[in-house]
């Protein structure tokens, strides 16, 4: 579904991906861990060209990203994103902000995307919030229809970027179950966090990042159990 | 001191013709500024630098020379390329529209870069384009912030439309000098044209208020 192959990427003269592998299966969850400045972040926002790259190629869904006739829209169309900091659009109540992609892009008629998005807001469990601006919704209820945002576009792909980060530790829980129920229902995802429990339970691969590498990777409980790598020992002694 | 209620009275059609020019130059101002500038201002914003310099040039042109230079190179040179007999309160517009195009476009700028960037990736990250971001996200937002910087730019356009006075556009501070002229009196023509700048331009400020109230309310 997503490859990666030998993926750089510099930030002026600092190079933050060295030559990126990755292979992403279909309905696979690959949780991707790592310090603060491995790279891990721009490596996920390179999936969906938030972040062009340097060198390497991307291919997702046998579409090469950096193709001179791929459209890049419709790219996107299909890989959803979920940001720490939720980015909802503070001037549109939660209904619009869930709808208005789908109306704009797909050009559903707004009756067929407001039923969609009150079917994902009842599946977030914030059917009562649909009238609600933004400001007036806690983290973890604005990252809930973040999630609901990203999925009223049916993507076939889910990317989040270290999605509760920004939480206080009460609403992480919420979050990491509406997760773990996407992935119970099978959706490709690529996730960025620092929750080793959700990745141990959640995961069926970990990447383990550090200095614009991917320095290890396997099956959850391989890596976090029988980690092979020094760096990969030093960063689980702290972070477990 | 006797204050000479009689001159304002036979002055008072001059004014009112005064004022009805005025208000013209001055929407032209705004209407024709707030075009060309969101044009100057997306221009300003390129990624490509060679595509930003001529942009970035009128805006330099614009705010760093004097109005009432412009107004005066715009009615007795420019003009004249196109018309026989340039019309003062055409070249005044003109004048007021270019000079406030710049500062308009430098307020766009602004209010866009204003908005947090998570918001466009978020945008681009559901498929949407550039131009339907902007339209739909971006600014939305970025207009409600431009609201207070527009309604000082275009109070300054109203009272800068006095500037016409040097190259004789009929507006309301020509007529007050004719009438100071005639008479040799200050305060009667002079307070009168106050007045009605006052009027002007606190009309402007509270409709500004309005919709700065409007459009906080989300």
């Amino acid at each position: 579904m997503i490859d990666v192959r030998q993926l750089k990427k510099s930030f002026g003269s600092l190079q933050v991906l060295k030559g990126i592998d990755a292979h992403i299966r279909e309905g696979e969850v690959v949780v991707v861990i790592g310090p603060s400045g491995s790279g891990k972040s721009t490596f996920l926002r390179c999936l969906n060209l938030l972040e062009d790259f340097d060198e390497g190629e991307i291919i997702i869904d046998g579409i090469n990203l950096k193709a001179k006739d791929t459209n890049l829209n419709k790219v996107r169309e299909e890989v959803g994103m979920v940001f720490q900091r939720f980015n909802l659009f503070p001037h549109m109540t939660v209904l619009n902000n869930i709808t208005l992609a789908p109306m704009k892009v797909r050009k559903w008629p707004r009756e067929k995307a407001e039923a969609k998005a009150m079917e994902l807001l009842a599946k977030v469990g914030l059917k009562d919030k649909a009238h609600a601006y933004p400001d007036s919704l806690s983290g973890g209820q604005a990252q809930r229809v973040a999630i609901a945002r990203a999925l009223a576009m049916e993507p076939k792909i889910m990317l989040f970027d270290e999605p509760t980060s920004a939480l206080d530790p009460e609403m992480v829980g919420e979050v990491l179950s509406v997760m773990k129920q996407l992935a119970n229902e099978g959706m490709t995802m690529v996730v960025v966090t620092h929750e080793m429990g959700f990745a141990r339970e959640v995961g069926d691969r970990v990447l383990f990042m550090d200095g614009g590498y991917i320095i290890e990777e396997g099956k959850p409980e391989d890596l976090f159990d029988r980690p092979q790598h020094e760096r990969t020992k030093a960063f689980l002694s702290k972070v477990l | 001191m006797d204050f000479r209620f009689d001159i304002i009275a036979e002055y008072a059609p001059y004014f009112f013709q005064g004022l009805l020019a005025t208000i013209g130059v001055s929407l032209a101002g705004i209407i024709f500024g707030l075009i060309l500038g969101l044009f100057i201002g997306l221009g300003r914003m390129s990624s490509k630098w060679i595509v930003r310099l001529p942009f970035s040039w009128y805006i330099n042109f614009f705010r760093g020379t004097p109005l009432v230079v412009q107004i005066l190179l715009v009615h007795f040179g420019v003009m004249p390329l196109f018309f026989a007999q340039p019309n003062g309160l055409v070249s005044l517009a003109v004048s007021l529209s270019l000079n406030s195009a710049a500062y308009v476009a430098e307020i766009f700028r602004a209010g866009i870069q204003s908005i947090d960037k998570g918001q466009m990736e978020a945008a681009r990250s559901l498929g949407m384009t550039h131009a339907q971001a902007m339209r739909y996200i971006i600014l939305p937002q970025a207009l409600k912030r431009m609201i207070p910087p527009f309604a000082n730019e275009f109070i300054v356009l109203i009272k800068d439309s006095s500037l016409g006075m040097v190259i004789a556009a009929p507006e309301i501070m020509y007529w007050g000098k004719a009438a100071a002229g005639e008479y040799y009196r200050v305060w009667e023509p002079y307070l009168t044209v106050a007045f009605i700048y006052l009027l002007l331009t606190l009309s402007l400020s509270k409709l500004s208020h309005y919709l700065e109230r409007k459009y906080s309310t989300q």
